[in-house]
Formats: C-alpha cells, structure tokens, sequence
C-alpha cells in the first residue's frame, strides 16, 4: 500500500470533496481517499501493484476535476 | 421508451420549475399581506403569521442558503446513481460517446422527504425544551451577528476572494458520509433517506435561526408546525437549483453558485445588520444612515398631526406596524424621564419592544400605552431602540 498526495485546484465546494471520496467504491485497489476542500488535496491509500498514479488521474477527470501529484 | 423519457423531461422543465417556485414565493407574499391587513385577535393570526412567515423566509433565503451547507449530502446521494452508471461504462470498458442521463427527481424528493421529517421531529424537540429555557435578546444578537460572519463568509468563499475563506464550507465528517456510503450502497431509496435525515446535524445559517425561533416558541406543536414550513419553504428552491445544477452541468452549477453567493452576501449583511441593532450599535446601516435623511422623512405625517402635547419629563413613541414613529425623538438630558409607548391595532413585530442599553424588552400590547422609565442621561447620549428582529429602529436624542 502506497499513500499519495494529489492536488485538486479545481473544487469549489466541499460537495466536491465528497464526489472525489466516493471514487473509494470505483476504484480498485483504493483503500482510503480522503478529500479536503480546505486544502484542495486529496490522499490517496492504494496498491500500486492493482493501480496507478494515471489511472487515478484519469478517474478524477471523469468526476470533472483535474488532479496533479503533489 | 424514448417518447416516455422525453415527456418526463418536459414535466420536469427547469422553466416550468423556476415559474413554479416564483408562483408559489407571490402567493406565500399574498397570505402574508392579507394576514397583516386582517384585524383577527393576535394570538390567532400571531401564530399563523409566525408560521407563514417561517415558510416565506424557507421558500426565499432558507433553500438556497441550505443548499449551500447541505449541498455536499444531496450530492453524494445523487453520487450513488452516477456511480453505478460509471460503474457499468468500466466494467464494459467501452467507450460510450454519449452522457449516461439518470433522473435525478427522485432521489432529491426522498432527500427533501426525510428533511422535512426530521426537522418537523428537531422543531418539536426544540419547542418542547424552549418550555424550559428562553434566549434574551443579547443572545440572539450574538448568533444573529455569528450567522451573519458566517454567511458573508460562505459568499466570499463562492467568489473565491481568498483560500482562508475555504474553511466557512463546513464538511460532514468523513466517519459520517463514509458509513453512509457503505450502508446504504445497492439500495436507491435508503441514501437520500438517510442523507435527507442527517441534515439535521449540518443546520444552515438561516435554518439555526429558525431553530432559535423554534427553542422561543416554547411549544411542542408550534415548534414542530414552525420547522415543518420552514423546510417545507426551502424544498422547491433546494429542489430546482440541485436539479438544475445536477441537469444541466458544470457551466450552469457554476452560474449558479456565483447567484446564491450573491443572494447569500445581500442576507448576510440583512442579518448583521438585524444583529447589530440588536445590540443597540451604532455603526448598524440604520443607525448611521438616520441622521443623514432629513426630519421630515423621520416621522409618520399622520403621527405628527395627531401627537398629543405630552408632560416635560414624558416623550412619546408611537409604535405603527411600520415600524417607530418618530425615528429621532429628542429629550432633556440630565432627568428622569417616562416614554410612552402608544399602539393602536399594531400587529407586526414592531410590538416586540427592546432598549438595548437599558436591557428593557416588552412585548406591548396591539392596542394601548406602555410606560418604560428611563433614567437621567448625558447631554449628546443617544439611545437606540429596534424591535425583536433588529428590522425596525429609532434613537432618543439626549441635549
């Protein structure tokens, strides 16, 4: 298990950190996302042998952000 | 098939909606007018009044300053069916070029459900242990003023004026929404339900007002019937902007947002305004704009005409459903003096009589004089007075 950081400059809300958490029942090998709109960051907990980094990225463009590794 | 979605989706028109929502904001403005004209015995139009005006404040500040709090339950309610529809794009791993749609209706109606449920239940709650304690005017203003900071603060944080403002958008905790997620996952109808229940834990700025209202209500029925249309009010604004903001995507949400955070700033600076009267400030918008207009504008012609010479140590204060008048009354300093306080079929929340300096709160009779002493003051002393809500003022000008 692998812990990252990624930043989201693009949330405006906390709704969107909660749309970003909910990536947990999407995405496999996920862990634990946390999300803070306060920080515009969300911590990633995740196996890197079933997922990776672009993958990742790619998911949250799907939610309508855009993700950056911190 | 296809012929059926499409009638739906013209029931559910964002215009026919918005027209819906205005119709229903003009004929809660029509029950308020007409009730204030009727001339029905106070105790009966007075809770009436209470109630519609707990709708009113519900259909008109209350959803869109709700759906800036509890936006984030609704959303990760409705997530659940995005979800599933994302879920099924991966799984196939084919590229589908068109947006899945899912309807969006009834997971807001259950959301809005619960909410009115669970707040009818928090108003009689708080009626019934209003019967034990009551908020006096100091603490009303304070959580009038910290509503206020937080309001202008959730509107600065719209217009993204500064990142410090990102810290007003209060988040659920995560144990909450994370449990929520995994209960409730595979079930459409437990979510919003659920969700719709818990925001009774995340109460809005004006909704914490009303709730005080409630707590002053000192009744189990009142408290309930007040919280019951209050969130009955905000249902069809919250109902039309998550819909349209879930509808009609990104650019639109955005519009939106940057609409409530206005509608929020202009009731933010409303409350601080109530809340600083309230107090007996001076640096209130009232209270510094009243010098400026000139006497006349101050006092009610009819009023004038008919004001009594009154005692040299007596001044007198008529008490309209328009507010107080004269706005200035002048008085000697240095003695004891007596204000008469004259209604006359009064039936408005002018009758709620507060001195904030002098902690004197009355409520006066609709019909009738009050006399309130008031003791000796300097020469330039101005003591403010306003009703309950902080919306109508006036000052006794000490010389």
């Amino acid at each position: 298990m692998i812990k990252k950081i990624f930043r989201v400059e693009d949330m405006h809300c906390s709704n969107c950190a909660l749309k970003l958490e909910s990536l947990e029942e999407i995405l496999e090998g996920v862990k634990e996302i946390n999300a803070s709109y306060h920080k515009l960051e969300m911590v990633v907990e995740y196996d890197e042998n079933k997922l990776t980094e672009v993958e990742i990225v790619r998911a949250v463009k799907k939610k309508g952000y855009t993700a950056a590794l911190a | 098939m296809q012929k059926n979605k499409q009638k739906q989706n013209e029931l559910f028109n964002p215009v026919v909606l918005v027209t819906l929502g205005i119709a229903l904001v003009a004929i809660a403005i029509i029950m308020v007018t007409t009730q204030t004209d009727s001339n029905n015995a106070l105790t009966a139009s007075g809770l009436t009044n209470q109630i519609i005006v707990a709708f009113v404040t519900g259909i008109t500040t209350g959803g869109l300053s709700c759906l800036a709090v509890q936006g984030g339950l609704l959303a990760s309610s409705l997530a659940h069916q995005v979800e599933q529809d994302y879920a099924v794009q991966s799984t196939n791993r084919k590229k589908i070029k068109e947006k899945t749609k899912f309807n969006s209706t009834l997971p807001i109606t259950l959301f809005l459900f619960a909410k009115l449920i669970a707040y009818t239940l928090l108003g009689a709650l708080l009626g019934w242990l209003g019967s034990y304690f009551t908020f006096s005017p100091t603490s009303r203003a304070i959580l009038m003023i910290a509503i206020a900071i937080f309001m202008i603060g959730n509107a600065l944080r719209m217009f993204n004026v500064h990142p410090i403002f990102r810290y007003f958008s209060i988040e659920p905790p995560k144990f909450i929404t994370r449990y929520i997620r995994k209960t409730a996952k595979g079930t459409d109808t437990a979510t919003p339900l659920f969700l719709g229940a818990l925001t009774v834990f995340i109460p809005c700025g004006v909704t914490q007002a009303m709730m005080a209202t409630a707590l002053g209500t000192g009744s189990i029925t009142m408290g309930a019937a007040l919280m019951f249309a209050f969130t009955l009010g905000t249902s069809p604004v919250f109902f039309i902007i998550a819909y349209l903001t879930t509808e009609l995507g990104v650019r639109l949400e955005k519009f939106f947002m940057r609409f409530v955070a206005v509608v929020i700033l202009i009731l933010g600076f409303v409350t601080l305004e109530g809340g600083l009267n309230l107090i007996g400030s001076p640096y209130s918008l009232q209270n510094l704009t009243r010098n400026w207009s000139s006497p006349s504008t101050n006092s009610s012609p009819e009023i004038v005409s008919a004001q009594q010479p009154t005692l040299e140590d007596e001044i007198t204060l008529y008490v309209q459903n328009q507010g107080y008048f004269p706005e200035t009354l002048k008085a000697p300093a240095g003695k004891n003096l007596k204000l008469n306080l004259v209604t006359d079929g009064v039936f408005s929340c002018a009758l709620a009589f507060l001195i904030p300096d002098l902690d004197y709160y009355q409520m006066l009779p609709p019909v009738g004089t009050v006399q309130v002493d008031v003791p000796a003051q300097e020469a330039g002393t101005e003591l403010y007075f306003t009703c309950s809500m902080g919306m109508y003022t006036g000052q006794i000008v000490f010389e």
